[in-house]
C-alpha cells in the first residue's frame, strides 16, 4: 500500500515522483502511458488506446500492463480499468498487413468476425480489393497509410509487417570528433531504428536535428527532410555538413527559391503544400528518388496534405521530431497512424536535470492599463479586443524597462502583431524580422545576433521554430497567437540552448491584466506549466521598481 | 418410526421428532401461516398445490430427479426399485430422499415409500405436463379407454393366451412389458423401422403423430401394445416400454453430483482482499457523492413512481459511470433506506434522515450498511429501462421491480463463491451452471442466468468480490441465517456481531484518509488518498475537480477561488487553508491567483434600496443623517454625495420636507419631476349591474309559452284530477308508459324547433342525472346553442334541457 503510483478510475495515472520507486514506476509504464503533465511534485499519465497499442506494436503484452499497474499502485486498481486495458489491448494485432508473394500487400486477421465486421465499413470498402481467402483481403499498396488511418478510427488497429523497403544506399557517417550523441539521443534513435517508422519528442533545444543525424547515419540511404521553413533547412544543411560525413553537393535544399534533389534533400512544407491550378506540382519529389528515410522536423506542425501525401509512403521509413505531440487541431492519431507511433519522450525537467538544455526562470508579467486604455478595450469590437489588449503602449513601456533590464544579455522580443514589433523596433534601435524580410537579411541578422554584434532581436512569429540561437538568454513575448500552446513552448525552446556559461535562461511574457490577454496567456502557458516550468507572476509596478537585475531574479 | 409402516403422511409426521417438525417448518415456512391445529391439518397443508410446488422450487436438481422417479415408479416403491431408475445416484439416494422425507414430500418405509399425492401429480407423466424424465403414461393409463376385443386383439399379437375379461388381459400385458426377458424376445422380432422409431421416442418427449393409415412398422408396434393410441393421429410409448429401452434409467442425464465451480484465477487471498476492499471504499464513496448530489437538486417522483429517465441520465454523468450501474447505486441507497420520496404534494427523492446518521459512521459500518441491504434486497435494478407485461416502462426506484427469488438466488450464488477456496475466482458460467443445479425449478432459465451474472457483476462493484474471488471480510455476512433454534433475539444478537465483524476486518483493509493535499505550480492539486470530510469540503469549495478515484485531482481556477469568496471565505483565510493543509510549499501563481481574484472580488457591489438621496452639497447630506428625526427613514451613506433610504421615494420626500428642507423628486432619468402629482384615477372600471329585488321581466316568447303551459296544464287538470298534496306526472302527461321516444338527433331537432315557432306540445326522452331516460312533456321555447328551453309540463316549471341528452322526441298528442 505504499506503490508511487495512483491509478484513477478516468484512466489518468498519477506518479509521486518523490518516491523512492518513481523511477522504476515511469520505467515500468512508460510504454503504455502517455506522460500529461509533469509539475514538480505529481505527475500525471494518462492510459489511452493508442498508447496500449503503441505498446503491444513494441511488444508489450497486457500482463505486463496489468502487473506494471497493480504492482506500482498505492490504492487497489479499479477492476473495470484492468478488464479495459486488456480488452483494449487484445484489439491490436487481430488484423496485420503483410506481404504477399502474388498479392502484393494484404490484409490478413486472426478473428474472422472482425475482418468481416471492418469491411462492412464504409470507409474501408473502397480500400481493399478482392478477398483472397476467409482470412485475406488484397490491399493496393497505395492505400497502406489510408487502410491503417481507418482501422485506427474502427478502433481494430492493424499491426504493419509489410516492413520497408531500403531504398538507394548512400553512405552517411556522423563525424563524432570532439562532441559525442547525448545517451537520450541514441536512446531515441535505437528506439525509432528498432520500431522502423516513429516519432521521438524531445525538448527544443535538446538536439532533434542530431537524432536525424542519427537516424539517417542508421539508415545508410537517400533522405528526404522536411522542414518547416527555409532558414530551417538552411541549419538543417549546416548541422548535418558540420556533424556528418556528406559534403555540400550531397545535400540539396528544395526550396521556394533552390529546387535540388540530392540523395539527401531538405524540403520545406511550403513548398510542398503549393497549389497551383488545384495541383500541387511539387509532390513528384516524394517519387523523385528511392528514398530510404523520411524525417519530418516539427511534426505537430505537418500541414493536412501532406498527411495525405505521407499516406503513401508507408513503405519508407519516416522519423517525426517534434518538441511537443499536441497539436491544436486535434490530429494526434493521425500522426501515430501515418508517420508512426511515439518512440521515445522525455520531459523537459529531466533534461534539464542532465545539464543538456538550459534552466529557465518563466516569468508573467502583469501590465495594469492605464484608465484610457481600460476604457477604450471595454468599447473595442469582440474581434479586435485581443489585438488591442495585446499591443497597448503600457505593455511596450514594460518591454522596454525589461530590455534595459537586461541590457548586455541577447534578447529577444517576440509578437503577433507586425506594427506593434516595429514600434518596439524602433524605439529600442533594434532590427525587426518579419514575413517579408529576406532569407539573405533573416540570415545576416541572425549571424549578427549569434556572433554578439547586435543584442536585441525583435522577431515575428516566422522564429517561432527551428531557428538556432544559441547564446538568446532573455526572450520577451509581447503578443502570441491567441492561446496556442505548442507556440508558447517553441517561443521558450529558443532560449533553452544551453549557453557556454551555463546561465539560466529568462522567458518573459508581458501581459495585460483584466484583459482576454490574461485568459489567453494562463491557456498558453498551461502546456509549459504541466512540464514543470512554473510561471513566476509579477506585477509590472514591481519589474519598475525593482533597482536591479538582481532584485528582479530573487523574487 | 415404529415397525409398523405409517398409513398417511399424518401419521408418519406424528412418529417424527419436535427437532423433525422443527425443520419441516423451517424449509416450508408457508406451513406456519396461519398456524396448523394439530398434524393432520398439517399434513393437509402441506399437500395442497401451492405449498407443494412452492416446495418443489427449491429442491435441487438430483433430489428433484429422485421425486421425478419416484412419480415415475409404482407407488408405495420400494428402495432398490427406486435405486434402479437412478443408477449412478445409489450413493446420493439416501441424502436425497432424506431431503424428501425432511419437506414432507415422502413418507412410508423404504420397503413402501411414498411420495405426497400432489407431488405425484404433479410430478408424474401425463399428456398435459411432459415430466424431467421424458417418459409417458403406464400401460394401464393409456389403455384406458381401449374395447375388450381390441384387448384381446392385442394379446394374441403379442403371443399371449387370451383371458376372459380386459383386466386380466391389461395384467398380463403389463407383466410381459415389466420381464426384460420376455420384452427382449418380444422386441428382438420387431423390423428395423419399428425399432428405430421406439428409440425415437425412448428419451422423450414421447409422444408421437402418426397418419390415419400408418406404415406397416408403426402397425407392427400398435399391434403389439408397444405404442398406444392416445387421440386420433397421436400415439404414446407406454413407460414400461420406455424405461426397458432405456435399460431401466429414469432420466436420460442424472446429475447426483452438484457441477464444481470450476476457478478461472487464483489470485493471493491478500490481494482479493485489497482489491474488494478498494470497491468497497469507491462504493461509499459514490453512494456518498450521489446522495451528495440529490441534497441539493431533488429530482421529481414520476407520478407512475420512480425516477424519470432523464434524472437517471444526469445522475450517470455525474456519477461518470454507465446508467445500469447508476441504477445500480440508487436501488441500493434505496434499499439501504438512504434515500426515498419525500411525500409531499410535489413529490420529490431525497436522502432520508437515516443518511445523516450513516454518514457519521466509521467506513467499515457504512459499508456493512450497504452490503447487508443488497443480500436481503428483493429489487432487481438489471430491470430498469425494461417493460413490464403491461408495457410500461420499469423506472428506477418506482414499482415493478421486485423479484422474489432475487435474495435467495444472490445468497446461493454468494454461498457457492464462499465455498470456494480463498482466492478462486469461479468462472461465471461454471457459477451459473452450478446454480442452475441448485435451483432448477426457481426461475425459468433466461432470468435466473441473468439474475446470477447480475449478482456477480453487482458484487464485483460493491467489493464483495475482488477480481472474481470473495473476499474475507465478507464472509461472516454470509455464515449468517445458520438453521438453528435458538430464540429470535439470539439469533438478532449474532447477526449484530457478525455485522460488527465484516466491518472490523475491512476497516483496516479501507485506504486511511489523508488530511494534506499536494499544491503544484500547475494549479493543480492532489489529494493523494480519501480526504477527511471537512477538508474534502473544503476543497470542493475552492477548486474544481479534474479527475476521481482513490485520489482526486483538483484544479484551482478564478471561478473556483470565486466561489470560495462567494461562500465567505476571505483571502486571507484561504492563505492560511492552503498552507495548513498542502504538504508542498504553495506556489507562487496560486497564492498570486487568490490574491488577483480577491482584488477584484467585490469592487462592483450591488443592493436594494428604496430610495436614494443625491446632493452635491456634502455637508447638507452630514446635516440631515445627523437629524434624530430621519432615523425612521433608515438613512444609509453609500458615498460622499450619496445616501440610500430603504423607504419609497414619496415618503422620503415627504418627510424631509416635514424638516423643512426643500428636496426635488428626480425621475428614472434624472430628470427633476414637477411636484405637482397627477390626478389620481383608477384603472378603467365598469359600473356596477343594478339588482333589483324582483327578477326580470319575461320576454315576449317566454311569455306566450308560460300562457301555453299553463293552459295546458289546465287541461290536464280538467281531465285528471290532482292527486291533493302533491303532482301525478303519471296523470298529466300523456302517454307517459312505455319506453322513452328514439329519433335521430336531426329529427329531435327539428321536431322542437318546428314546436317552438308551433307552440305545440312534445313528449320527449331525457337522460337525467342518474343515467336513466325518462319521459318529459314539454312546451319548447327557444331552441339554441345546444339547449332548449321549455316549459316542462311534468316539473311545471320553465327548465333548460342539453339537446344532447335528449333521446328522441314525439308529438305528445293531446
Amino acid at each position: 500500500m505504499t506503490g508511487p503510483l495512483i491509478v484513477q478510475s478516468d484512466k489518468t495515472l498519477l506518479l509521486e515522483v518523490d518516491h523512492e520507486k518513481a523511477a522504476d514506476c515511469r520505467r515500468a509504464i512508460a510504454p503504455f502511458a502517455e506522460l500529461e503533465r509533469a509539475p514538480e511534485h505529481i505527475h500525471t499519465y494518462r492510459v489511452t488506446p493508442l498508447g496500449l497499442w503503441n505498446a503491444r506494436a513494441a511488444g508489450h503484452d497486457a500482463e505486463q500492463v496489468v502487473d506494471a499497474l497493480v504492482s506500482f499502485s498505492r490504492y487497489p486498481v479499479p477492476q473495470a480499468l484492468l478488464v479495459d486495458v486488456a480488452e483494449t489491448m487484445a484489439r491490436y494485432g487481430r488484423l496485420s498487413l503483410l506481404k504477399h508473394p502474388a498479392h502484393g500487400l494484404v490484409l490478413q486477421t486472426t478473428d474472422r468476425p472482425v475482418l468481416e465486421e471492418v469491411l462492412r465499413s464504409k470507409r474501408i470498402q473502397p480500400l481493399v480489393g478482392a478477398r483472397i481467402d476467409p482470412d485475406n483481403v488484397i490491399v493496393h499498396p497505395s492505400e497502406r497509410g489510408q487502410i491503417k488511418q481507418a482501422l485506427l478510427k474502427l478502433g481494430w488497429p492493424a499491426e504493419d509487417l509489410a516492413g520497408y523497403v531500403d531504398g538507394e544506399a548512400h553512405p552517411i557517417e556522423l563525424h563524432q570528433e570532439g562532441w559525442h550523441l547525448r545517451p537520450y539521443q541514441e536512446h531515441a534513435i535505437d528506439g525509432f531504428w528498432h520500431g522502423g517508422s516513429g516519432v521521438v519528442v524531445l525538448p527544443c533545444g535538446a538536439g532533434k536535428t542530431l537524432v536525424g543525424a542519427g537516424a539517417m547515419a542508421k539508415a545508410q540511404a537517400t533522405t528526404l527532410i522536411l522542414v518547416t521553413n527555409t532558414v530551417s533547412a538552411r541549419q538543417w544543411k549546416a548541422e548535418l555538413m558540420r556533424r556528418t560525413s556528406l559534403s555540400e553537393h550531397e545535400i540539396g535544399e528544395y526550396s521556394g527559391t533552390r529546387k535540388e534533389i540530392r540523395p539527401v534533400t531538405i524540403a520545406t512544407y511550403q513548398v510542398l503544400t503549393t497549389r497551383r491550378k488545384g495541383v500541387y506540382p511539387h509532390l513528384e519529389l516524394f517519387d523523385s528518388r528511392d528514398w530510404g528515410l523520411i524525417v519530418y522536423d516539427e511534426v505537430h506542425l505537418l500541414p493536412a496534405p501532406v498527411f495525405k501525401f505521407t499516406a503513401d509512403l508507408q513503405a519508407r521509413r519516416r522519423l517525426g521530431l517534434t518538441a511537443t505531440l499536441v497539436r491544436e487541431d486535434g490530429r494526434e492519431s493521425d500522426v501515430f497512424s501515418l508517420i508512426g507511433p511515439k518512440r521515445f519522450d522525455a520531459p523537459w525537467k529531466e533534461i534539464e536535470a542532465q545539464g543538456y538544455i538550459a534552466p529557465a526562470d518563466c516569468v508573467e508579467v502583469r501590465v495594469d492599463l492605464t484608465d484610457a486604455e481600460r476604457l477604450a478595450y471595454a468599447m473595442a469590437e469582440p474581434e479586435e479586443r485581443y489585438r488591442f489588449c495585446a499591443t497597448t503602449d503600457s505593455k511596450r513601456r514594460i518591454t522596454e524597462s525589461l530590455v534595459h533590464r537586461h541590457a548586455g544579455e541577447q534578447t529577444l522580443i517576440i509578437g503577433q502583431y507586425i506594427d506593434q514589433l516595429d514600434e518596439l523596433g524602433e524605439q529600442l534601435g533594434a532590427p525587426v524580422i518579419k514575413g517579408e524580410t529576406s532569407n539573405a537579411q533573416r540570415e545576416r541578422l541572425f549571424d549578427a545576433f549569434r556572433a554578439g554584434e547586435l543584442s536585441v532581436l525583435v522577431v515575428s512569429k516566422v522564429a517561432n521554430f527551428s531557428i538556432d540561437l544559441p547564446e538568446a538568454t532573455v526572450a520577451i513575448q509581447v503578443s502570441g497567437t491567441f492561446g496556442s500552446r505548442q507556440e508558447e513552448a517553441q517561443r521558450l525552446g529558443r532560449v533553452l540552448r544551453p549557453k557556454a556559461d551555463g546561465h539560466e535562461a529568462r522567458f518573459y511574457s508581458v501581459v495585460a491584466r483584466d484583459t482576454i490577454d490574461q485568459e489567453f496567456a494562463a491557456h498558453r502557458q498551461r502546456f509549459l506549466a504541466e512540464q514543470g516550468y512554473a510561471y513566476r507572476i509579477m506585477d509590472a509596478g514591481d519589474v519598475l521598481a525593482a533597482g536591479g537585475e538582481e532584485e528582479l531574479g530573487g523574487v | 418410526m415404529t415397525a409398523t409402516s405409517p398409513r398417511t403422511l399424518a401419521d408418519e409426521l406424528r412418529s417424527r421428532s419436535d427437532a423433525e417438525l422443527a425443520g419441516l417448518l423451517r424449509a416450508r415456512a408457508d406451513l406456519l401461516s396461519p398456524l396448523p391445529g394439530d398434524l393432520s391439518q398439517l399434513a393437509t397443508r402441506a399437500g395442497t398445490r401451492a405449498s407443494v410446488l412452492r416446495a418443489l422450487e427449491r429442491l435441487d436438481t438430483f433430489t428433484l430427479q429422485t421425486a421425478e422417479a419416484l412419480a415415475a415408479a409404482p407407488q408405495p416403491c420400494q428402495y432398490p426399485v427406486l435405486a434402479a431408475l437412478l443408477p449412478g445416484g445409489e450413493e446420493q439416494l439416501p441424502g436425497a430422499l432424506a431431503t424428501l422425507r425432511a419437506r414432507a414430500l415422502l413418507w412410508g418405509r423404504p420397503e413402501g415409500l411414498r411420495l405426497v399425492r400432489t407431488a405425484q401429480e404433479l410430478l408424474a407423466p401425463s399428456a398435459a405436463r411432459p415430466s424431467g424424465t421424458g417418459l409417458g403414461p403406464t400401460l394401464a393409463e393409456t389403455a384406458s379407454g381401449i374395447s375388450p376385443s381390441r384387448m384381446q386383439d392385442l394379446l394374441a399379437r403379442t403371443g399371449l393366451p387370451p383371458t376372459h375379461d380386459p383386466v386380466s388381459a391389461l395384467a398380463a400385458l403389463a407383466a410381459l412389458f415389466t420381464d426384460p426377458a420376455r420384452l427382449g424376445d418380444l422386441l428382438a422380432g420387431a423390423p428395423e423401422q419399428s425399432l428405430s422409431v421406439l428409440d425415437r421416442l425412448a428419451w422423450g418427449p414421447p409422444y408421437g403423430e402418426i397418419t390415419a393409415r400408418p406404415g406397416p412398422h408403426l402397425r407392427w408396434l400398435l399391434d403389439r401394445a408397444l405404442l398406444m393410441p392416445t387421440a386420433p393421429g397421436t400415439v404414446v410409448l407406454p413407460r414400461e416400454v420406455a424405461l426397458h429401452l432405456r435399460g431401466g434409467r429414469a432420466h436420460r442425464e442424472l446429475h447426483p453430483v452438484p457441477p464444481e465451480p470450476t476457478a478461472r484465477a487464483v489470485y493471493e487471498p491478500a490481494a482479493v482482499d485489497i482489491a474488494a476492499a478498494g470497491a468497497a471504499g469507491a462504493a461509499l464513496a459514490v453512494v456518498e457523492e450521489m446522495l451528495g448530489a440529490w441534497e441539493r437538486e431533488t429530482p421529481a417522483v414520476l407520478r407512475s413512481g420512480g425516477l424519470g429517465v432523464r434524472d437517471l441520465k444526469r445522475l450517470a454523468v455525474t456519477l461518470d459511470v454507465s446508467e445500469p450501474d447508476a441504477a445500480f447505486w440508487l436501488e441500493l441507497a434505496y434499499s439501504a433506506g438512504l434515500v426515498a420520496a419525500d411525500g409531499e404534494a410535489d413529490e420529490r427523492f431525497a436522502p432520508t434522515p437515516d443518511y445523516d446518521v450513516w454518514r457519521e459512521q466509521p467506513p467499515g459500518r457504512r459499508w456493512v450498511r450497504l452490503a447487508t441491504a443488497w443480500l436481503a434486497a428483493t429489487r432487481v435494478p438489471g430491470l430498469v429501462g425494461s417493460r413490464d407485461a403491461k408495457g410500461r416502462l420499469l423506472a428506477a426506484l418506482g414499482p415493478g421491480l421486485d423479484r422474489g427469488p432475487a435474495a435467495e438466488l444472490r445468497l446461493a450464488t454468494l454461498r457457492l463463491l464462499a465455498g470456494t477456496e480463498p482466492g478462486h475466482a469461479p468462472d461465471p458460467e461454471a457459477v451459473a451452471r452450478r446454480i442452475r443445479w441448485e435451483l432448477p425449478r426457481r426461475l425459468p432459465e433466461e432470468p435466473r442466468a441473468r439474475m446470477c451474472a447480475a449478482t456477480l457483476a453487482e458484487a464485483e462493484l460493491l467489493g464483495f468480490t475482488g477480481r472474481g474471488a470473495l473476499a474475507s471480510f465478507v464472509r461472516p455476512l454470509l455464515d449468517g441465517g445458520a438453521q438453528d433454534d435458538r430464540a429470535q433475539d439470539d439469533r438478532a444478537q449474532d447477526d449484530r456481531d457478525r455485522e460488527g465483524e465484516a466491518a472490523a476486518r475491512l476497516a483496516p483493509l479501507l485506504p486511511r484518509p489523508v488530511d494534506h493535499v499536494l499544491v503544484q505550480a500547475d494549479l493543480t492539486a492532489v489529494a493523494p488518498g480519501p480526504l477527511l470530510p471537512e477538508l474534502r469540503q473544503a476543497m470542493a469549495l475552492a477548486a474544481d475537480v479534474e479527475s476521481k478515484g482513490a485520489a482526486t485531482v483538483y484544479r484551482f481556477t478564478p471561478g473556483s477561488v470565486r466561489r470560495a469568496l462567494d461562500a465567505g471565505w476571505t483571502a486571507a483565510e484561504l492563505h492560511a487553508f492552503l498552507a495548513a493543509r498542502s504538504r508542498t510549499p504553495v506556489p507562487q501563481p496560486l497564492t498570486y491567483l487568490v490574491d488577483d481574484v480577491a482584488r477584484r472580488y467585490g469592487r462592483l457591489r450591488v443592493g436594494a434600496a428604496g430610495s436614494y438621496l443625491r446632493c452635491e452639497d456634502e455637508a447638507l447630506l452630514d446635516e440631515v443623517l445627523a437629524d434624530r428625526r430621519t432615523d425612521g427613514l433608515r438613512l444609509r451613506r453609500i458615498a460622499p454625495t450619496i445616501v440610500v433610504s430603504a423607504s419609497p421615494p414619496d415618503t422620503l420626500l415627504a418627510r424631509l420636507r416635514e424638516f423643512g428642507l426643500a428636496p426635488a423628486a428626480e425621475s428614472t432619468e434624472g430628470a427633476v419631476l414637477t411636484l405637482r402629482a397627477e390626478p389620481h384615477r383608477t384603472p378603467p372600471r365598469t359600473a356596477p349591474e343594478p339588482a333589483p329585488d324582483a327578477p326580470p321581466g319575461a320576454d315576449e316568447t317566454l311569455l306566450s309559452a308560460a300562457v301555453r303551459a299553463i293552459r295546458a296544464g289546465d287541461h290536464a287538470a280538467l281531465d285528471t284530477p290532482r292527486a291533493p298534496g302533491g303532482r301525478t306526472p303519471g296523470g298529466r302527461v300523456p302517454d307517459a308508459a312505455g319506453p322513452p321516444p328514439r329519433t335521430p338527433a336531426a329529427t329531435t331537432l327539428r321536431t322542437l324547433q318546428a314546436a317552438a315557432r308551433s307552440g305545440a306540445l312534445v313528449r320527449i326522452g331525457y337522460v337525467g342525472a342518474d343515467g336513466l331516460a325518462a319521459h318529459r312533456v314539454l312546451s319548447p321555447v327557444r331552441v339554441e346553442g345546444g339547449f332548449v328551453t321549455a316549459f316542462d309540463h311534468t316539473a311545471d316549471e320553465v327548465r333548460t334541457y342539453p339537446l344532447h341528452r335528449i333521446t328522441g322526441s314525439a308529438d305528445a298528442g293531446q
